[in-house]
């Protein structure tokens, strides 16, 4: 962490933070989010005000995690029959994106914070470090819940596989855990 | 099927495989020009250690009395039924929008709160009220409903909210204002509120509706 003593330092620092605008919006869509350029702006807008609490060396768990409340939040605040806005109050009401079924039943059935292990590993890119930064939990305590994780996704497919069509579930792997 | 393949498929299923490619020159110049927060002053480890043993002092004294003893200690800080009283009789002084109406306040019967807490919590349920219903309007085209909503939340500016002294306490609370108040910290969250109307009011409400969603009912 640093302190920033003056506007302009505070600005070229928060420019770095702030290239990270694409990545937290497609993360916010990816999450199911009604208004993911508002959850960016939101978490951007947070960073900024917040910004000596945001590591500068890797702002993206940070910017996650931030972001990840804002999505969560929304859910819970998000009525079947209330439109979605965009931020400049013209109506959106983007639908969130659309997963292969079998896959988002699986995903359905893991905890929260099981999916949200996978997820940020599987479809953000994190290392395993960065995605324990993004959910607050030691590296130590996100290999044990990814494994858990995985193996509770793996059986549930599985399951899926009796049931339906085969997905093609055997392609390699480039990066393991 | 391996954990390792598991790991593929879902890769190989990523709904936006992609980061989204956004200019945002002017959510940069915009967020910019708003003002951040101070960061905490740091203590040195001799402070903090007196600190420590202070705090410990404090939670075993806490834990020897009562409630009500230590709000008797402290002499500016009340019971929950005092608390709940302050919030009661704010919701007279204090108008909600149309439809909305006031949540039950709820405060931990082992505790205390500073007095005047009560109607401090009142104001910014309506606070957050009238954003909400200024969002609400926006989004419905009501200008009628954006024009009442800017007028309360003006008056309740006016009437109702004070900005405590630089380098005051986070307890420090306002004698002789007119019931009920709540005091922002002097960090700029006042003129951060002030700056999100007047933008609304203009055709910009997007710190209007992010705060609307942060903080609304």
């Amino acid at each position: 962490m640093s302190i920033h003593f003056d506007r302009q330092s505070a600005e070229a620092s928060f420019r770095e933070v702030f290239s990270h605008l694409g990545a937290v919006t497609a993360y916010a869509r990816r999450r199911g989010s009604r208004d993911p350029d508002g959850i960016a702006a939101e978490a951007m807008t947070i960073a900024w005000r917040r910004l000596d609490d945001v590591p500068q060396d890797d702002p993206l768990p940070w910017l996650y995690g931030t972001a990840r409340n804002l999505v969560l939040a929304e859910a819970r605040r998000s009525a079947p029959s209330a439109p979605a806005a965009s931020a400049d109050g013209k109506h959106v009401d983007q639908p969130p994106v659309e997963l292969d079924p079998t896959l988002e039943r699986a995903l359905r059935g893991l905890s929260q914070l099981d999916r949200e292990a996978l997820l940020l590993v599987a479809w953000e890119d994190l290392t395993p470090g960065q995605a324990a930064k993004a959910l607050g939990v030691s590296p130590v305590a996100f290999r044990v819940r990814l494994l858990r994780a995985r193996r509770r996704l793996q059986a549930s497919l599985e399951e899926a596989q009796t049931a339906l069509p085969s997905p093609d579930l055997n392609h390699p792997d480039v990066e393991g855990t | 099927m391996k954990n390792d393949s598991t790991l593929a498929y879902l890769r190989r299923l990523n709904p936006v495989p992609h980061a989204a490619s956004v200019d945002g020159a002017e959510l940069f110049e915009r967020i910019t020009s708003l003002p951040q927060e101070r960061p905490a002053p740091r203590r040195s480890t001799a402070r903090r250690r007196v600190a420590l043993v202070a705090v410990a002092l404090a939670a075993t004294a806490i834990l020897a009395t009562t409630a009500f003893a230590v709000a008797n200690w402290f002499g500016d800080v009340v019971k929950p039924a005092v608390t709940k009283q302050e919030y009661k009789t704010a919701q007279s002084e204090l108008t909600l929008p149309p439809g909305v109406t006031w949540p039950e306040l709820n405060v931990d019967p082992n505790s205390v709160t500073s007095r005047g807490g009560g109607g401090s919590s009142a104001v910014m349920i309506a606070m957050g009220s009238w954003e909400c219903y200024w969002a609400d309007a926006i989004r419905s085209g009501d200008e009628q409903a954006q024009q009442r909503a800017h007028a309360e939340l003006s008056s309740l500016f006016a009437n109702h909210v004070v900005i405590a002294p630089a380098g005051a306490s986070e307890n420090w609370f306002p004698t002789g204002h007119a019931f009920p108040v709540v005091a922002f910290a002097d960090d700029g969250g006042y003129q951060y509120k002030q700056q999100m109307y007047a933008d609304a009011a203009a055709g910009r409400p997007k710190s209007l509706l992010q705060s609307c969603r942060a903080n609304g009912p």
